[in-house]
């Protein structure tokens, strides 16, 4: 008797477990059924509020079609180069100027003053210094991702526990080595922080200017589609580039979670 | 029952405003929310600066023009029942009716046309550089003003008759009109789109050569803007549009047979930003005195969009797009 009483109370707890789970994906969920809703009722042009049907079978176009999954090969590569010359160049800078005080006095006001400069602006001037192809977005990928780069590895490593480093030195430690087993392991969590913010920043500027000016690219995809009305098609290309921001980030955290195993972040992802 | 008299007359003046304001209402002519462009559409402008020429207006109807940049944000607005009509280019319309868009061209704005007396749109290259021909295009860029817009149809139409495949063995670039010039001379695009007034200044500065304009690349006249309305405005308000269209084509009459004039009321109302003495140079579009659209070449044009560009699903009917009847006889 007690055993059965164990298995009844046993499924609700199951259940319970699975709608806890499924609760994460509830506003997702809604707002799909209240889009859908609205694509049918027939009160919104299908220009203005395609159906998830419609923006489905474009989104199975473009990614079972090469020459459109090559669009998406392209953003990819300009963001990721950008990036990752901005993660390189901006590690560095950013652990210069927390180890020095030369160095944070000559780029601080730099990097402070030109923070809130919309560089997306010099888009034109970045045309006409590296030309129209991939050279010129890949240039201002690397300048926007810069700046939350530098700044969250600055912080970072002037936050590093100055216990840390004195008794690394007291133990007979060379600069080099509080720099390589103190200093940066100790700056990795906000050095991963700086390359989330700047990732999103870097597929952001990647569309934008291709869809300013480029002959290839999602965001040129979605400067088609959009140019014949194609809103559907727009759409599909949006979701292309928001799960591929979503897969980008969560490989991110994995790498971060890997390198950075003593302080795992909770996300999403886990 | 005395201190009830202050509230019925209150009730009653109430009323008599409100009454007034309804007759007032209903005596006013239809609104017509019109969208319109930056770009060629002097008789509209026109219309704006010098409502003296546009009799009707205020009678028949009255226009609140809204201005746009970009064209497929005007059919957006439309969709969204924030305009009743406006201007756009030909093959914009065209798109338009393939995505189910209810709104039909009811008159032109300019067109493309070949000959001393009209502009046409012109692409250039550098006169010492490597293009010589379109042919030696090949590997290289051109500079458009948006993608799926007349310069795109038109670099791909030159391309194709030269027997190369655009996107493949060209690129076609978007670019905004001032940025061409300099793009082209720094040889960051080999040709590039220009239009009046870069034409003229670019011209004026040397070092650019002309390979072909718009009418060559597709081969003849056509049209190039077009006014449009809603299915459903024109139902409506019929007596309104043709009381527009009057105007616009009485507009259109006075703007060329005053040119000189005209541009000068339009630059006075800021409608173009061209030093004056530029803008008074520069050649013109053709322009039909009637308004009347070329619908024969609109259906070449639907026609190339289909079979060469493969920029539509299905074919369009040009017929049933273009209705002229609102139009004066």
């Amino acid at each position: 008797m007690a055993g059965a009483a164990g298995r009844v109370s046993g499924r609700p707890r199951a259940l319970l477990r699975v709608l806890a789970g499924l609760r994460r994906y509830a506003l997702p969920a809604l707002a799909l059924i209240a889009w859908e809703l609205l694509a049918r009722s027939g009160r919104f042009s299908p220009i203005l509020f395609p159906s998830l049907v419609n923006i489905a079978r474009e989104f199975g176009g473009l990614v079972t079609h090469g020459d459109r999954l090559a669009e998406a090969w392209y953003s990819l590569y300009r963001a990721l180069g950008g990036f990752a010359l901005a993660a390189a160049a901006g590690v560095l800078i950013g652990t210069l100027m927390g180890r020095s005080t030369l160095a944070a006095g000559l780029f601080e006001p730099l990097f402070s003053g030109t923070y809130p400069v919309p560089k997306i602006a010099l888009f034109p001037l970045f045309v006409f210094v590296f030309g129209i192809g991939s050279l010129s977005k890949v240039a201002l990928v690397f300048l926007e991702c810069l700046y939350p780069i530098v700044i969250n590895t600055y912080y970072g490593t002037r936050a590093v526990n100055r216990v840390l480093v004195w008794s690394a030195r007291n133990m007979g430690a060379t600069p080099g080595q509080i720099l390589r087993k103190v200093v940066v392991p100790a700056t990795a969590p906000f050095i991963f922080a700086g390359f989330r913010v700047a990732l999103p920043i870097a597929m952001i500027v990647v569309i934008i200017t291709e869809m300013i000016g480029s002959a290839d690219g999602l965001g040129y995809m979605v400067i088609y589609a959009f140019a014949s009305f194609q809103t559907a098609r727009v759409l599909a290309a949006v979701v292309a580039i928001a799960l591929l921001g979503l897969a980008l980030d969560g490989i991110l955290v994995a790498v971060r979670n890997r390198l950075v195993f003593w302080e795992k972040l909770e996300s999403y992802y886990a | 029952m005395m201190r009830r008299a202050p509230f019925v007359c209150g009730v009653f003046v109430a009323s008599v405003l409100l009454g007034a304001a309804g007759a007032r209402a209903a005596e006013e002519p239809p609104l017509i929310r019109l969208g319109y462009g930056v770009a060629a559409e002097e008789q509209l402008w026109l219309m704006m600066a010098r409502p003296d020429l546009a009799p009707n207006q205020g009678k028949r109807y009255r226009l609140k023009p809204i201005v746009f940049q970009v064209i497929p944000e005007r059919f957006q607005a439309y969709v969204a029942g924030e305009l009743d009509g406006g201007t756009a280019p030909g093959l914009s319309v065209i798109f338009a009716r393939a995505q189910g868009v209810d709104v039909k061209a009811v008159a032109s704005i300019c067109q493309e046309a070949a000959g001393k007396d009209w502009f046409s749109t012109t692409y250039m290259a550098k006169d010492d550089g490597p293009i010589k021909t379109v042919k030696d295009l090949k590997g290289g860029t051109i500079a458009v003003v948006g993608i799926k817009t007349a310069t795109d149809l038109w670099a791909r139409a030159a391309l194709l008759r030269a027997g190369l495949v655009p996107d493949k063995d060209v690129k076609l670039v978007p670019m905004a009109f001032p940025a061409v010039g300099p793009a082209v001379r720094s040889d960051k695009v080999g040709m590039g789109t220009f239009v009046e007034p870069f034409y003229s200044a670019e011209k004026a500065k040397g070092g650019l050569r002309p390979l072909f304009t718009a009418v060559e690349a597709v081969g003849y006249d056509h049209e190039l803007l077009d006014l449009f309305f809603g299915e459903k405005f024109l139902k409506a308000h019929p007596d309104a549009v043709r009381g527009f269209l009057a105007d616009y084509v009485a507009a259109t009459g006075y703007y060329l047979a005053n040119r000189e004039k005209a541009r000068r009321d339009i630059h006075k109302a800021g409608f173009v930003r061209t030093p004056l003495e530029i803008y008074l140079k520069n050649a013109d579009w053709r322009r039909d005195f009637h308004g009347r659209v070329d619908v024969a070449s609109l259906k070449k044009l639907a026609a190339f969009m289909l079979e060469k560009l493969n920029w539509l699903e299905k074919p369009v009917n040009v017929d049933e797009m273009v209705d002229q009847s609102f139009l004066p006889r």
